[in-house]
Parts: C-alpha cells; structure tokens; sequence
C-alpha cells in the first residue's frame, strides 16, 4: 500500500507538483495521464527517491505500508532509500537503450539486482535471472542472457528491463511511459505483460503515461494531472464515460479515437475520380539505399528497401501510410519526393514543388532565422527559379503575415525566432511553410507524433482544413492507426518493404485481410 | 535569449574586453602616434631604466621600449588578425563544400590538410617562408596555410551534421538555391562555434607570429615586433630585464586577454 501526501515539489522556480495526493493498493494499477510538463514524471521520481538534488519536496509526505519514506522539511534518507529501491519498490523507464549499461551483457545487469539485495549463490542467481526472463516472455532465455544490449530489439530490452524490475517481486512497481519508445504491436505486448506482472505479483503499479488509450485498457483506476495538480481521479471506466472536469473531457475528445463517429463528406476520390488526373501516380516504385563503406575505395551494398510500390493520389486527397518502424514507409515518401535518386520504377507528380511536413517540431525550422524569413524563404525560392511568379517585397510580407493568421498565430510571432515558439506553434510554422506556394502535394511524416494530445487535436484540424480550402493531396505516414484512421481517406499498410494492403480507411478497419493489419489494429 | 540569461555578468567576457581593448586600441594608436619614435636611436640614453620618460625604459640602441611595444603589439595583432581572416575564410569555402558536398573533392581535401598536420605547424611555415623569402605578406601567407586545415575540420564538421538537419531538407524541397543553402541556411548556424574557434585562432596566431619573429624569419628589423624584441633581449637579460620583460608581458597580456574573450563568448552562446 502506497500512500502520497499533500506532496509539493519545488526545483528553482515555482512547484511543480502541487498538493497531490494518491493511493494504490496492493494488486492495483493506478494511471496517471496528462500532458508533457504536468508534473506526472516529477511525481513518480520523488516517490522512488530518484529526484533530483535540485528538487525540493515543500509539503507532504510519501508512505509505504506506514513506513515514511520521505518528509516535507526533512532531507531524503539516502540509507532507508537503498533498502527499499530494487527490492521492495522498482522502476521500469521509458528508454530501454539508455536504461541499460551498453558495455555489460544484460545477465549479468540483472543479476546485480540479486546481488545487491539477497544472499543467493551466482548458480542460484543465474538460474532465478532466465526463469525471470521466461516469466516476462524472453524466448531463447539463455542467449539473451549473454547478449549486449544492442543485439536486442527494442521490444526484447522492454522486457529486460521489467524483469530486472521484478525479480525480486516488488511491492511497488513504477512505470513510466514504459511502452512510447516502442512500435504499436510491441507496445501491445508490453502492456497485456505488465497486467499479467500485475495479477501474479500483486504489487501497486504505478502506471504514468501521456496515452490515455493505454491507460484505459491497463488501469483500474486513472488521476489526470494538469499543472501539477490532480484534477479527476476515479474508477477508470466512471473517467472515460462520465469524466467530471472541463480538461478531463476535452484530454479524452481530442485522442483520435475510431469508436468516435466520423462527421465527413464523402471523400474527393469518389467525385473527382475517372476524369481528374491523379496529383502523384507510383509504379513499380523500388528504392535502393547504399550501405556499407563511406570510405574511398570500400565496395558499397545496394538493398533493397522499398519493392514495387503502386499508388494514386488525387487532388484534395489523403492516403494514410501506416506501418512499423523500419518498414520503409519514411524510405518510399523520400523518393516519392525525388530526395532518393537510386529507384526502379516511376513517380509521375502533376505539381512543382512538393513540400514535406516532418515529426519533429524542433529540427524542421531553421533556428537562426525569424518567424517571418522563414514563411518568406519558400517564396524567394520560387522567385529565383521562375522569374514570372517572383513577388515583390511587400507582396511576400503580406503573405506571410497572411499565412500566420491562417495557422491561428498572432502578427507578433513575425518577429520571433523558433527558440521562442512552443512545440506545437512550432508545428503550425512548418506547416504554414510547406504550404505558402500552394504546392498541391505534401508529404506529412509523423507530423502530430511528437505534440502532446491537446495539441495533436489542433494540429489535425489545421491540416484538414486546409487540405478542404486548398485541394491539396497529402501522403500522410504514421504508426498511430488512430490518428490515420481520423486523417485518411485511404489506408496503406506496409510492412519490410511492402504494400501488403491498401484500400478505404471504413474497409480496412472493419475487415482487415491481412493478419499482420488485424495486429497493428488491436494494438491501438 | 530569455531577459535573465543576458542580465547575469559575464566576468570573463568584461575582463577579456578590457584587456584586449587596450591591446588593440595601443596597438591602432601607435600606426599613427608613439610617445618616442619606435627607430630613432640615442647614443646617450642608451639601457635606460624604466622611469616617467621612458615608461618602459630603453634598449641597447636607445629606443624607447614602451613605443615599441605598442608598435609590436599594433603588428602582432594587424599580423594575426590577417592570418586568421585568411584561414577561416579559407576554411569556410573549403570546409562548407566538403562538408555538405563529400565525394572526391571532400577525400582530396582531407588528405591534403592530413598532411599539413602531419608536421610540425612552425616547421611547415619555416619551410614556406624559406620557399617564398621573408616579409610580413609571405609570414602572413605562410602562417595562413598551417592554421587552415583546423578551420576546415571545425567548419566541415558542423556542415556535415547540419546537412541533414530537417530545415535543410525542407529547405531543398522548396528548391532553395546551393550556394544559398550553404551560406545564408546553414552558416549562420555554425557561427557560434565558429566565433570560438576564431578567438582561439587568434591567439595562436599571435604566439607562432611572436614565434616566428623571434626566430629572425617574420618581422624584419628595424621594424618592432614583440618577437624581434624578445629575441634581441635575449642577449642582456642580466644587465637590463626590464628590455625582455615588457615584450613578454605584452604577449601575456594579448594572449590572456583572447582567452578570457573567448571563454566569455562561448559561456554568451550556451
């Protein structure tokens, strides 16, 4: 039984958790959702007495079966704390790479955990180390045991790490956003994992995570944070059906979610198509990327990441391109984009400039630029290439001025450079971008991944929008099939290297053909 | 910048400005005004020591020390600050087209700055200089060639991280020029490491032309440099110290004073 009190935390500034109180049982998993920057990190680190020395707890206090583990007022102490960390409360973290030693073979990481706390022999230790690995679903346990840490998958890792966190059967485990780093279909397994962890063991979890859907198939009971408060808490289901705060409720309607009805006029492909040429035609579409040697003279390897890709894509149009990492989708949408050369097959385009919206709001603008040079810069572009439509430099200002309106940013950000914007301002900004010359195509990879749900919503809406006002056609990657699902007209689902399925967003999801599109679609 | 960041003091930028300022503006002052001519000799006053008429005292050929240290310190810093113009502008053109470019000219270009590191940097300019003949255009070229290849690394490495930067890619999607893309994209962005590195160059630049001088092969007598003037001490350290000690402390000065600038720029740029 966990009990946290009042508990304030500090660092320089202001608090930022601010009288939060929580308790979870034993055998229960409690949730705690909300936005980057709420303070549910904070949190989960002050109760593991993993804060940092800069951290300063301004009220409350945290119990463990009614030993006090930590007071306002007095200093952490550090003795109590080895005693419990490892043995009877454990943590599994988002990173699984960066959790583990690279220079030590996980066996041995795990083992530590047994050395450190218990009296077992090394025969002992090893044999409890890949009985744990069995228990958490490591196949070919042995090897793994002597493997490093990069020899195994992102999923494999996960697991190592949850089973170093509950060899000894904790009483308390906390994860925190242990499943982000991962593909959907491992996600999945991670989480049904931890529920089974859960019912063997017994232990309070502590469930911390930005994805409410996740949330709500693991959790028995969910706190949502905002500010470093507690805004809800209660029974999972009673939150998700009949959620009593203004936040909670809009936290829940903007996840893109398909049991939501779908408001939208019927697509532009079943008005526009037989007589509109299509914007973008792919056939046989092959990418080869060199590997190998950078070297002078080392002899380079052409694979093969992309096999015989055909699509159409129609004005006003969005294709949905969904897949797992390393699939090859971001590979298909360079070289649909001409970005890679080395190809087989054709890309026709019917538009000049086809512009790209990126996953990662702080790498995509320039930052030693301003706001405005930057709307402007795509306009000079076009000018210096086509005298004919070169504007002059008022007409340029206004269109950028233009632009910022039209992404729902005030005229004062003209002025400011990227630095200064948050996460999804800075997303608007790419977008306003990529579409001031109007380019009829885009491509948008992962452009929403990286923005917290409330964000996420606006930006998808934006998107939209504009694509209804500018006819535009967008191939738009993802690996959340929600957020596909909510964006597309048509859905492609692509897996090493190929288009295993395509059709209607409506179709594939009610009746998937193939097994693998069943797999990305019960793990959302 | 956020208000707080530019409010904090900056110790090391104050004292580096102060002490590189009165350098430089000495240094300007003496190509137009010396207290005494930095070449006309006295007979009669000749290992002065340091009093209000010769600040700094005078030499074996009685000149005035203190005017021909700010002479060479005009020099060292006009020399240096030469050296580093050329070599960084050298290693932006070179470093930016291989950095963002690779392929064959980036391999020739490594191979051959390789080889310029491969000796030592005061000996490849000894060999230069014995090649070209002395004069203040052949130390400058000289000591330009052997500081360059440090400039095309720093600069081409900072190219080949930002090539791949997302707003590069978007950049050529939107079919920004190359040379823009090089110059006006990417090159504003690397100029805080840049300026670090410029600042270093600096003060190397003045010590090897110090150096350099001193050997005999850079600034020709009777024309002052700190080095010359060191190397010409050298020979009456017993009977007038204060003749070696003024040079000395005025590279100290410089030398000093450049560090500390640069430290407070780059602590400006975090």
């Amino acid at each position: 039984m966990i009990r946290i009190e009042n508990l304030s935390v500090a660092f320089d500034g202001p608090e930022v958790v601010k009288n939060v109180s929580l308790e979870i049982g034993d055998g229960e998993i409690l949730g705690v959702v909300g936005e980057s920057g709420c303070g549910k990190s904070v949190t989960a680190l002050t109760l593991m007495g993993l804060s940092p020395r800069t951290a300063r707890v301004t009220s409350g206090r945290i119990l463990y079966d009614d030993v006090t583990l930590l007071e306002a007022g007095k200093p952490r102490d550090e003795a109590l704390y080895r005693r419990y960390q490892g043995a009877r409360m454990s943590m599994v973290f988002q990173e699984p790479m960066t959790s583990l030693n690279p220079t030590q073979r996980v066996g041995r990481q795990v083992e530590e955990t047994l050395r450190l706390h218990t009296k077992l022999t090394s025969q002992e230790r090893k044999e409890k180390v890949l009985e744990t690995f069995r228990a958490v679903g490591l196949k070919g346990e042995e090897i793994v045991y002597r493997s490093y840490p990069h020899q195994l998958s992102g999923g494999m890792r996960q697991r190592v790490m949850i089973a170093m966190a509950v060899i000894l059967h904790p009483g308390l485990l906390v994860a925190d956003e242990p499943t982000t780093a991962l593909d959907v279909t491992v996600q999945n397994q991670i989480i049904s994992l931890l529920g089974e962890i859960n019912k063997k063991q017994k232990n309070a979890m502590l469930f911390i995570t930005h994805d409410l859907n996740l949330a709500r198939r693991l959790c028995s009971r969910v706190a949502v944070m905002k500010d470093g408060r507690i805004v809800e808490t209660g029974e999972t289901e009673q939150i998700f059906e009949h959620p009593v705060q203004e936040y909670t409720r809009q936290l829940i309607q903007a996840v893109p979610s398909r049991l939501k009805e779908r408001k939208r006029e019927k697509g532009p492909r079943e008005n526009g198509r037989g007589y509109a040429a299509p914007v973008v035609k792919v056939q046989d579409l092959s990418v080869y990327y060199q590997e190998g040697s950078n070297s002078l003279f080392g002899r380079k390897k052409r694979r093969c990441v992309v096999k015989g890709a055909d699509f159409e894509l129609y004005a006003g149009e969005s294709l949905g391109l969904v897949g797992e990492s390393g699939c090859g989708k971001t590979t298909l949408s360079r070289a649909v984009l001409g970005m890679i050369r080395d190809i087989d097959g054709s890309v026709v385009h019917n538009t000049l400039r086809p512009q790209m919206i990126f996953q990662d709001p702080y790498g995509s603008l320039n930052p030693a630029k301003t706001v405005g040079w930057l709307l402007q810069e795509p306009l000079r572009a076009r000018g210096a290439i086509d005298a004919s439509l070169a504007l002059s430099k008022e007409e340029m200002e206004e269109a950028a001025y233009d632009m910022l309106r039209r992404v729902g940013l005030e005229a004062c950000y003209f002025h400011r450079r990227p630095s200064q914007l948050s996460g999804g301002q800075r997303q608007r900004i790419s977008i306003a971008q990529a579409l001031i010359t109007n380019p009829g195509f885009i491509v948008a990879d992962e452009p929403v991944s990286a923005l917290d749900v409330t964000v996420q919503a606006q930006i998808m809406e934006l998107l939209r929008n504009f694509q209804q006002e500018m006819k535009l056609a967008c191939l738009f990657i993802s690996h959340d099939i929600n957020v596909v699902y909510k964006m597309c007209d048509r859905i492609m689902v692509m897996k090493d290297g190929r288009i295993i399925e395509s059709g209607d967003t409506q179709e594939i999801f009610a009746s998937p053909r193939e097994e693998y599109t069943r797999q990305l679609l019960i793990g959302s | 910048m956020p208000a707080h960041v530019t409010k904090k003091r900056n110790k090391y930028l104050t004292a580096g400005l102060i002490m590189t300022g009165t350098a430089v503006l000495l240094g300007i002052l003496a190509f137009f005004w010396t207290p005494w001519s930095t070449t006309a000799m006295s007979a009669s006053e000749r290992f002065a020591a340091p009093s209000f008429r010769h600040l700094f005292g005078t030499d074996n050929f009685g000149r005035d020390i203190f005017s021909r240290v700010m002479k060479g310190m005009g020099t060292s810093v006009m020399i240096s600050a030469l050296v580093v113009l050329l070599s960084a502008s050298v290693g932006i053109f070179l470093g930016a087209l291989t950095g963002y470019f690779g392929g064959v000219l980036d391999e020739i270009v490594m191979r051959v700055t390789d080889a310029v590191n491969g000796f030592p940097s005061i000996l490849l300019a000894l060999v230069v200089i014995s090649v070209l003949g002395t004069g203040r255009q052949n130390l400058i070229l000289s000591l330009g060639i052997v500081f360059s290849p440090s400039y095309i690394r720093i600069v081409r490495s900072e190219y080949l991280r930002l090539r791949d930067a997302d707003y590069i890619k978007r950049a050529r999607l939107m079919g920004v020029g190359k040379g823009r893309i090089l110059f006006v994209h990417i090159l504003p962005n690397i100029l805080p490491v840049f300026w670090v590195s410029v600042m270093i160059g600096l003060n190397n630049a003045i010590l090897a032309e110090s150096g350099m001088s001193y050997l005999g092969i850079g600034v020709q007598p009777p024309d002052a440099s700190l080095g010359n003037m060191l190397s010409d001490a050298q020979g009456y350290l017993q009977t007038a110290p204060w003749y070696a000690l003024a040079p000395g402390l005025a590279i100290v000065w410089i030398v000093l004073g450049f560090s500390l600038f640069s430290e407070g720029i780059r602590r400006l740029g975090e």
